[in-house]
Parts: structure tokens; sequence; C-alpha cells
């Protein structure tokens, strides 16, 4: 449990709370900095406005991080440089989109780029519907990411 | 147009495939992806693409198709789409179940519409419409 003070309110909160307070939310768009709950990246200042109820403008992000951090959430900030071993991996995304889309099994995900996965809902419509509010565009498509080999590739012959 | 191979989503391996994108109907925000086969007869789109673009598919012929070794119930109708800047009217098969990641581009409602060249040895396709 983490004890913390933020616009003059008291809070006590810990990581069953949070990951419980966002377990339906979906992520907004993640413009620099991001933290990891239950394997989906959000915006801090949206997890801690969730689980608080305070309105995101009453804080900072580096307020949001530093409590999420101390809470043992992994934080981080948006980086577009690539691995040069990932680069010279065989195929244009070297693996690294199956990675990517790893944590999101049975999911429907909207992506940007080949690893960029913007949104991910258990409903098409919810993918949609968060696409259409943040004026955002899957322009790597939109799909149920597969949950076998099968269903990746289906039985066309290799 | 060029589109250069791609893998398919969620594939391990370094296969890449003739994959394009598409837009159904008005669905700007999501473009689908899809891989020409060149030995399917038909378009052949997971069925909550109908439901998401609002197209009726009441009293749309049906029936039952094996696809990539899944039996599906397939709806057939027609529906704008929009492939390398152009939009057109395609015949397109909405199927239920559709496991896949990817949707199917064949010969009624794509091939009849583009002339197609294609460069495994390099990984790309071009596409051209038909006069």
């Amino acid at each position: 449990m983490v004890q913390f003070t933020i616009s003059g309110h008291d809070f006590e909160l810990d990581q069953d709370r949070v990951e419980h307070a966002v377990d339906r939310l979906l992520p907004d768009p993640v413009r620099e900095h991001y933290v990891v709950v239950s394997g989906r990246r959000y915006p801090p200042k949206q997890v801690i406005s969730c689980a608080t109820g305070l309105d995101r403008a009453d804080f900072t992000t580096h307020q949001a991080r530093r409590v999420l951090k101390r809470l043992g959430f992994q934080a981080a900030r948006v980086t577009h440089e690539q691995d040069p071993s990932e680069a010279s991996a065989g195929g244009p995304h070297g693996g690294r989109q199956a990675a990517a889309l790893a944590p999101f099994v049975d999911k429907w995900v909207a992506l940007a780029s080949p690893t960029d996965v913007i949104v991910a809902a258990d409903t098409p419509q919810e993918v949609l519907g968060w696409l259409a509010r943040h004026n955002r565009r899957a322009s790597y498509g939109m799909f149920r990411v597969p949950a076998s080999l099968h269903e990746a590739e289906g039985l066309a012959p290799q | 147009m060029r589109f250069e191979f791609l893998e398919l989503p969620g594939e391990t391996s370094a296969l890449l495939r003739p994959v394009v994108p598409v837009q159904v109907e008005d669905l700007e925000d999501a473009p689908q992806l899809c891989l020409v086969d060149t030995g399917a007869t038909a378009n052949r789109f997971g069925m909550w693409l109908a439901e998401a673009t609002g197209i009726d598919l009441s009293g749309a012929p049906e029936s039952s198709l094996v696809v990539g070794g899944v039996t599906t119930t397939a709806r057939h109708t027609r529906v704008d789409l929009t492939v390398a800047g152009v939009r057109y009217d395609a015949p397109v098969t909405f199927c239920d179940p559709w496991p896949f990641a990817f949707n199917l581009l064949g010969q009624e409602g794509f091939l009849r519409f583009f002339r197609l060249t294609v460069c495994a040895a390099e990984s790309w396709l071009e596409l051209e419409a038909e006069g």
C-alpha cells in the first residue's frame, strides 16, 4: 500500500486497486510517457485520474509517474529508435510484430505501424469507437490477434 | 501502385505474403489487411466488418464454405471497396466464424478490377486499375 497526497487530497492505493480501476478502461493515446498496467500501456495521468477520481488538470505527469513507480508499475518513455539487432532479423518486421502482438492474443487491436498497438479491446466495436473518439487511424490495420498459427496463416500451402 | 509483401499479423515465421490494405465502405479509420489469393473465386471478409459498417445482410444469399480449413457461414452481397485509391462496387462474401487476422481478395471483386503484377523474387506486387 502506498500513501500519497495530490492536489491536497490524501490517497492510499495498491497495485490491485489500480489494476481493478483500469480493468475495463481502454488506454488513451500515449504521447510521451506511459505506464504498463495489466500488460497495456496507459498515459500515467489517465491511470491516476481513474484510480483516484481526480481531474487530470489537478496533477502533473511527473506526479502520476512517481506514484505509479512507487506502486511497482513499469514507467517508461516512448522511443522510436530501432534496435539494430532486430532490424537485421529475417522479414520486414523480423518477428517484432509477433512479439508486439503477443500480449493481445484473442483481443481486437488497431495498429499505427507494424509494432505500434494503439488500442486493444474485447470487441471490434470498442476499437472503432476508440479510434473515432481519439481521431486516430489504424494505418496498419485492425484485426483480432490470432490465437494460433493456424489462425495467423490459415491452411494455405507454405 | 506498388505494395511490398508483408508478414501476416501474428506470423512468427519470416514468410512474406502479397497483401494489400483495403478500405471497406467508409471505414477510413481501419483499413483491412487483405491477402491476395489468386486461387480464391471471391473476396472473403470477416462478418464483423459488415456489422461495423452497417451493411444490411438481411435477405443476402447464404451458403456454407470451407476457407483455410475453417467451415464458415457465408453471406453474399455487394459493398464499396477502396483499393489503391480506387473506390468501386464489389461482390464480397462476409463469413462467420472468421478466425483469421486477414481477409481474402479473390477473382470476383478484386482481380477483375485490377491488373496485377507480382514479383515474389523481390517481394512486391503492383496494382493498376483496369480501364
